[in-house]
């Protein structure tokens, strides 16, 4: 039977159009304009001949060829006094601190020939310290960082604002008008303010003290007159406010801080609302302790509920998760309260949520009384009051929740800067010196906030960049970027920690800290104040007698990075809350949500907006929605199958925009579909839409439009943040969404969203089924095929004669098997929670081209590593069965990610098969196999035919489309800059146009590795060497080693029987191995294949 | 000059002195320590300079005067022991005031022969000649035989040879000799092509046995053979090492930082040499900022011209090749200490250069534990170690080719 399929091109043939028809015929549909061409008659009147043409043509290319051959001259200029610490290629580490405002961490900084090119956890010392694996815990925020030093839009020097905007000045000049003008408000005795972000550096609060003592108001004293002067305030405003937690626990506890949670210790740990391993408190902490609690083999493992509104990092890790809108969350926290009060005899609130998994979730929490903790994301005072009593219903205080040593993180004053700034628009304040914040952008009332601003007397910015805030302020002084300045930290009680500078700076800026000394009237450095404080709280301890000298203490401080001064005793502290008025408050609160309501949260890449310039962190997936280079409007797919938008986002496909209006703001946004999303409710990342006043906040913050000029990445949300009950809400009621009725491209990196049942990709199963320690029968069922052959001996070759996948082989054993070293990974899914911190390191470390939005639409995205996500379905193939339904119909089926899907993340870069398809497929060998096991890239060979890219099954393959190198990627290419290219590793080639490169498993790390071990004259000891991702890696779901050597960690966890090889049935032998994801669930049914 | 009057006691003293004191002393000059011409006649009567020498410590311990003085004015610097007899100090001493200085090197005098061997330089003017000398003849022999040739037609009667091009010759020739002038032609397109490969095979190279290799004209007239050359030879012997630190530790050899080139230069200050030594000596002294006593100018980096340049896919390091695979630096940068008074590339830097090395030398196993364990592993290996080992030794040694040294990604990342 002949096939009645027809094909046709386009809609016009469909319907038999006459031109489309015509123009089907004609190759070229515009007439060429061949006559005017050779009725040209200069043409024949031309002079040079054919011959003579390609004679010259010949001399010009042979000429051009020779001329090439010269040597370049190349200088290569030594030091005069060379510094001991620096031998010429090889790497210096320095122990450093990272500290913004949101993110904390102890940190190494690895400098090559004096520039800082890496950053990575520091290993031994630190709060984000993984005292189980010795691994540091940092996300992809803080070891991105190293790049917005080699920022060129950073600021170059002071500068003042004239009549034509921002000139540049001297700082002579600048401390003389600013030093003058602050004399002269505090003789008239008008008030200073410094704003700055919380301050948790006792010498920063030093440098304010000593501003106060030279500008302030002072009391009389014993033979001393009162003198009159300024009133110098330090107002702290974090941009993400945690003023309801911290005031719920003055309210509750008598202190108004953040506590220290201890997640080693949480058997069950309910969240709401509170994405604690992203976004919320210290997640450099929360990260490696929660993943210390997920491997089963390692002891019990914890049991995580998790109610929320958007599918949330932490939410996609939960054992249980469930979708509620943000008015819901009060209700949620209620019910638990309720539940667990009932159990302890404590009286209940009433009113809470009704919903089974609250009900489970709170006799969980109940039968692991003193193991167990309750965590919430709200804002809400009365919310965070209710939370604090459960907590101490539980017995959490004294055991997972740490007052004693609580932290001195988001002590900013939501309260106190609406004050400010209604001080401001009524003319009361004289200064206001502005640090390390950017209030015009992120703070709720911006607009009044820059409306004040003008009535300011003086106004002073200290930021690296001219933005929002700076370019309306009469003076920047610009601060140095955290790697050139020196800091000291005090993230909890008892631990200080030390920031020094690990380069030259590089522009005319000076410290902040150092500014306020300066016009304080003081003249040494900041560093002369930092161990001036130290010594002075060193030499008050009540021990100072038997402590080493300072000299001493500073050094290792200064040399660890951290300095552990005392750890007190965690103790219960007796709850003084009232939670049931407290409670009442909560649901007054919440109010009724409407048709549609919003959360804002903070993307994983671009946290508060201050990365907004880092494009290795534009250009990172967001976890979940695997978007890069915007913000979007996150919505359940039902509801935009519902508005009839864009349910598909691809190269071809862009995200329908919709109107978002709340508040009196209005807000247009692409919508992208979001499984877990709760329906009726939608939400959009902070951060986004910095420069939109053409402020020059750092290249990437902007991408080129099709007008010449620039546009901001994403659109700002922050106006949206409203102040309920004094603090600030992330949570919006009463919302509209309009479809726009226009489009807008998305460059998303991952475009299915299921695995389709495909199993031997991602293996998953519960702790149920795991604890039978059958891994073969159930989850990790090894593949088999049939042979033709009596195998199981029954007497008959039949389909039962079948042998493990393993045994087939078209190749030769390869030698890497037990000889010399054989790299290899493990990676736990389990542990893995997705942040994509190293997919970051390894664009550190590789010198990872960045491709910018447009190529990234183009699936050109070159990271060696990416993380996939995948959503769990409704549909199995059991079910289908049970269903009757057909095999398309059920493939289609699977496509579509649950309502409220399991999410599964999984790592993946180049496998290293011993057996790969892509070495046999090159036609010039330029892809090869090692004896140690590595697939090796030789960029120099390759011609680019791609078909090794073709022929691999993980497509972890990337081709050079471009030069990147080039000013088409001036924009987003760091490497470009002659200052953006001072990060690239010098171990690591730039790859140009035309070649195929991937993960090489940092055989540059190796083949060092090696080095030193022979040098030493050892074997490599295992943990000698790792792959940037296994170090950037603090839970260690990544773990790098020898497989070979029988005693080292990957080898064991190769051997565990959660192991997998992804794709195995296809024989390839990679030397990666996966550990199968288990969820702490009671169900034992297997989605498993049949 | 007069020469000293006992000439054994001089030689003695000056063997003594360059073994023991010519660190710190020189005979006719203040340098780290004092000048050692007329120590004994400013000892004389003040103390014990037999003492002084053994251990100068001791005789400032007992409070001689002279010696806190001497102490105190050489900024306090302590005199190492030296365990000599009277009878070796009274011959320094002997040398010291009795010291001729050498006589400036003249070019007539000893200069340093230029490199290369000298039937090398000799080799093209002399076949220059013979070819001259041969057209000549071959020109002269085809005048006669044109001219026997008139005269034999002469006589015949059939008038002169008419005239023809050489060009019309050569066709007439190669016409009637055809099969010599297409075997003749092969083997000059065969070898036009040959060394057209050849040639293009030395663009981007330059070192080597067949191009010229790269000396780039250095800001300091620096001479290898002079500081690493042969003490016997009258120069320094200075370890490779000790001024290029970093080999035996990174990736880079390392050009000295110029404070390095200060730890003698600081107190050799002027050299006869060459003439123009002590003007490049004072060159370093600019660049530290050095006036002589103490460092005040403004440091001016030096730039020094990279001599070895590798492509930047390849990756090289030297401490791989120095400290494990124990290299001599001369194997790859060829005589520098004996021919090079500038530096040069010697070594072509190709990589079939690369792998020739790779696939011929030994790996240097013997007592380093990291071999022992790739060795352990191999014999462990009951059916692929056994049988990757026995290829290995085939020829009773493991080459680094075959640990793997031929493999793309050890050299290109």
């Amino acid at each position: 039977m002949s096939s009645t399929k027809r094909y046709w091109q386009d809609l016009a043939q469909l319907d038999q159009a006459t031109e489309a028809i015509q123009g089907r015929d004609n190759e070229f549909q515009a007439p060429l304009p061949i006559d005017e061409m050779l009725a040209d008659k200069g043409l024949t009147g031309a002079t040079t001949g054919r011959r003579d043409f390609l004679k010259f043509l010949g001399f010009g290319l042979g000429a051009a060829s020779l001329a090439a051959c010269e040597t370049p001259v190349i200088k290569s200029i030594p030091y005069v006094n060379k510094p001991e610490e620096i031998v010429p290629g090889v790497p210096t580490w320095y122990a450093s601190t990272y500290y913004d405002g949101q993110d904390y961490a102890s940190i190494l900084v690895k400098t090559r020939e004096g520039r800082p090119i890496h950053i990575m956890g520091n290993p031994r010392h630190g709060i984000n310290r993984n005292p189980r694996l010795d691994k540091g815990t940092i996300n992809a925020r803080i070891n991105s960082s190293v790049l917005s030093l080699y920022d060129g839009e950073r600021l170059q020097g002071p500068m003042m604002k004239g009549a034509e905007g921002l000139t540049a000045t001297t700082w002579a000049e600048a401390d003389k008008a600013i030093g003058g003008k602050l004399a002269e408000l505090s003789a008239g005795g008008k008030r200073i303010v410094v704003l700055t972000p919380t301050v948790i550096s006792p010498s920063t609060k030093a440098a304010i003290a000593q501003l106060r003592a030279r500008y302030g108001a002072k009391p009389a004293t014993e033979g001393q007159p009162a003198t009159g002067g300024a009133q110098v305030d330090h107002v702290q405003v974090d941009s993400i406010s945690y003023a309801g937690v911290t005031g719920a626990n003055l309210k509750s506890f008598g202190l108004r801080v953040m506590p220290s949670y201890d997640l080693t210790k949480a058997d069950v740990l309910v969240s709401v609302d509170c994405d604690f391993l992203s976004s919320w408190g210290s997640t450099t902490e929360h990260a490696w302790q929660y993943a210390s609690r997920r491997r089963p083999e390692d002891g019990a493992m914890s049991k995580h509920w998790q109610f929320e509104t958007r599918m949330s990092i932490t939410g996609a890790n939960a054992d249980e998760r469930v979708a509620i809108k943000p008015s819901e969350v009060a209700g949620a926290v209620i019910a638990l309260h309720d539940a667990v009060a009932r159990k302890a005899g404590a009286t209940a609130a009433g009113g809470g949520m009704d919903h089974p998994q609250l009900a489970a979730a709170a006799d969980a929490l109940w039968a692991a009384k003193g193991k167990a903790l309750v965590l919430c994301g709200s804002n809400d005072e009365a919310v965070q009051v209710v939370v604090n009593r459960i907590n101490d219903l539980l017995g959490a205080y004294g055991s997972t929740i740490d007052l004693a040593n609580h932290t001195w993180f988001f002590q900013g004053d939501d309260t106190a800067a609406a004050q400010l700034v209604k001080d401001m628009n009524a003319g009361q304040v004289g200064a206001l010196l502005i640090a390390g914040a950017n209030p015009a952008y992120s703070l709720p009332n911006a607009a009044e906030f820059k409306a004040g601003l003008a009535k300011v007397g003086l106004t002073v910015c200290m930021s690296t960049h001219a933005d929002e805030t700076a370019s309306l302020c009469q003076w920047v002084c610009p601060d140095h970027h955290y790697l050139e300045a020196w800091d000291d930290h005090m993230p909890k009680v008892g631990r200080y920690a030390l920031s020094q500078p690990v380069i030259r700076p590089l522009f005319d800026t000076r410290q902040w800290q150092e500014s306020l000394v300066r016009w304080s009237g003081g003249t040494g450095t900041y560093h002369d104040l930092i161990q001036a404080t130290w010594q002075g709280a060193l030499s008050a301890r009540a021990d100072a007698a038997t402590l080493p000298p300072f000299a001493t203490v500073w050094q290792t401080s200064l040399h660890n990075g951290v300095y552990e001064a005392y750890t007190n005793a965690n103790t219960a502290v007796p709850f003084a809350g009232d939670a049931a008025s407290a409670a009442a408050m909560a649901k007054k609160n919440a109010g009724a949500g409407g048709e549609w309501e919003l959360v804002l949260y903070t993307k994983e890449g671009i946290g508060d907006g201050r990365h907004a310039n880092n494009p290795w962190l534009q250009e990172m997936p967001d976890p979940l929605t695997k978007v890069t280079w915007d913000n979007y409007v996150l919505m359940a797919p039902s509801d935009v199958k519902r508005l009839g938008l864009q349910t598909y986002l691809g190269q071809e496909s862009p995200a329908s925009v919709v109107t978002v209006a709340a508040n009196g703001v209005e807000l247009q946004l692409p919508v992208v579909p979001a499984p877990g999303q709760k329906a009726g409710t939608i939400a959009i990342a902070l951060g986004y839409g910095r420069g939109a006043n053409g402020e020059k906040v750092g290249k990437a913050a902007c991408l080129p439009n099709d007008d010449g000029g620039t546009t901001p990445v994403g659109r700002n949300a922050w106006p949206f943040v409203t102040l309920v009950n004094g603090t600030a809400s992330m949570a919006v009621g009463n919302v509209t969404v309009t479809p726009a009725g226009t489009t807008h491209p998305i460059a998303i990196t991952q475009t299915h969203l299921t695995h389709m049942d495909r199993h031997s990709v991602v293996k998953e199963t519960t702790l149920a089924t795991w604890s039978k320690h059958d891994p073969k029968g159930t989850y990790n069922h090894q593949h088999e095929l049939a042979v033709h052959e009596d195998v199981n001996e029954d007497g008959a070759i039949d389909a039962r004669d079948r042998l493990p996948v393993k045994e087939f082989d078209l190749w030769e054993e390869h030698a890497v098997e037990g000889v010399g070293h054989r790299w290899g990974l493990s990676i736990d899914l389990n542990t893995c929670t997705g942040c994509g911190a190293c997919v970051t390191a390894c664009t550190s470390e590789n010198n990872v081209p960045v491709v910018g939005k447009d190529e990234v639409r183009r699936s050109r995205e070159m990271h060696w590593l990416r993380i996939d996500r995948y959503f769990s379905s409704d549909m199995t193939k059991e079910r289908a069965k049970e269903e009757g339904l057909g095999k398309i119909d059920m493939y289609l089926d699977m496509e579509v990610p649950s309502e409220n899907p399991r999410v599964v993340f999984m790592p993946m870069m180049c496998q290293h098969c011993n057996h790969a398809p892509c070495e046999t497929v090159c036609p010039v060998a330029a892809t090869t196999h090692s004896n140690e096991g590595l697939n090796q890239m030789a960029y120099n060979r390759c011609i680019g035919t791609r078909y090794c890219a073709n022929n691999c099954p993980y497509k972890v393959r990337r081709f050079n489309w471009f030069n990147y190198v080039t000013d088409k990627f001036a924009d987003v290419n760091p490497a470009w800059s002659e200052l953006g290219r001072m990060v690239l590793n010098p171990d690591v080639v730039v790859r140009s146009r035309g070649v195929i490169e991937k993960c090489s498993l940092c055989v540059q790390r190796i083949q060092a590795g090696k080095l030193e071990a022979k040098k030493a004259g050892v074997p490599v000891a295992d943990g000698a060497v790792e792959t940037a991702c296994s170090a950037a890696c603090g839970t260690g779901a990544i773990v790098f080693g020898d497989l070979n050597d029988s005693k080292s960690r990957v080898a064991r966890l190769h051997g565990e029987e959660r192991a997998y090889m992804a794709l195995e049935e296809i024989g390839v032998k990679p030397n990666v191995s996966y550990l199968a994801k288990v969820r702490n669930t009671e169900e034992t049914a297997e989605a498993h294949h049949a | 000059m007069a020469q000293p009057a006992d000439a054994a006691l001089y030689a003695t003293g000056e063997k003594v002195f360059k073994g023991n004191c010519a660190s710190c002393h020189k005979p006719d000059k203040d340098m780290t320590g004092p000048a050692l011409q007329g120590a004994r006649a400013r000892w004389e009567g003040k103390g014990d300079i037999y003492a002084w020498v053994r251990n100068s410590t001791d005789v400032i311990k007992s409070g001689n005067a002279y010696a806190n003085e001497l102490f105190t004015k050489w900024n306090k610097s302590v005199m190492t022991p030296m365990a000599l007899s009277n009878e070796e100090i009274d011959a320094v001493l002997y040398y010291a005031d009795n010291y001729v200085p050498p006589a400036p090197k003249t070019p007539t005098d000893g200069a340093p022969v230029p490199a290369g061997e000298p039937q090398d330089v000799a080799f093209w003017p002399w076949m220059l000649v013979i070819g001259l000398l041969l057209l000549v003849v071959a020109l002269s022999l085809g005048g006669v035989r044109k001219s026997l040739t008139n005269a034999v037609r002469e006589t015949e009667g059939r008038g002169p040879v008419p005239d023809r091009t050489a060009w019309q010759s050569f066709k007439d020739w190669a016409w009637h000799n055809k099969t010599f002038a297409s075997v003749l032609g092969l083997l000059l397109l065969t070898w036009g092509i040959v060394s057209a490969w050849d040639w293009a095979l030395t663009i981007g190279v330059y070192g080597g046995d067949t191009v010229e290799h790269y000396k780039p004209e250095q800001p300091i007239r620096f001479d290898h053979t002079l500081h690493a050359g042969k003490a016997d030879k009258g120069n320094l012997a200075i370890n490779c090492v000790y001024c290029h630190n970093s080999a035996e530790k990174s990736k880079h050899a390392g050009i000295p930082s110029a404070n390095v080139c200060m730890n003698c230069h600081q107190a050799v200050g002027e050299s006869q040499r060459n003439p123009w030594s002590t003007a490049e000596i004072k060159k370093i002294h600019d660049a530290t900022g050095w006036d002589g006593k103490a460092y005040t100018g403004t440091p001016k980096p030096i730039e020094w011209v990279k001599v070895h340049n590798l492509p930047d896919h390849a990756y090289f390091n030297h401490a791989q090749h120095v400290a494990v695979g124990k290299l001599e630096c001369q194997e790859c940068h060829g005589p520098i200490d004996e021919k090079m008074d500038v530096a040069e590339q010697w070594a072509p830097l190709t990589m079939g250069w690369c792998i020739q090395c790779h696939n011929e030398k030994e790996v240097k196993m013997a007592g380093n534990g990291y071999y022992d364990e790739v060795m352990a592993r191999l014999e462990k290996n009951e059916k692929l170690g056994h049988r990757e080992l026995k290829e290995y030794l085939e020829d009773e040694k493991i080459t680094v080719k075959e640990l793997g040294g031929w493999e793309c990604a050890k050299c290109h990342y």
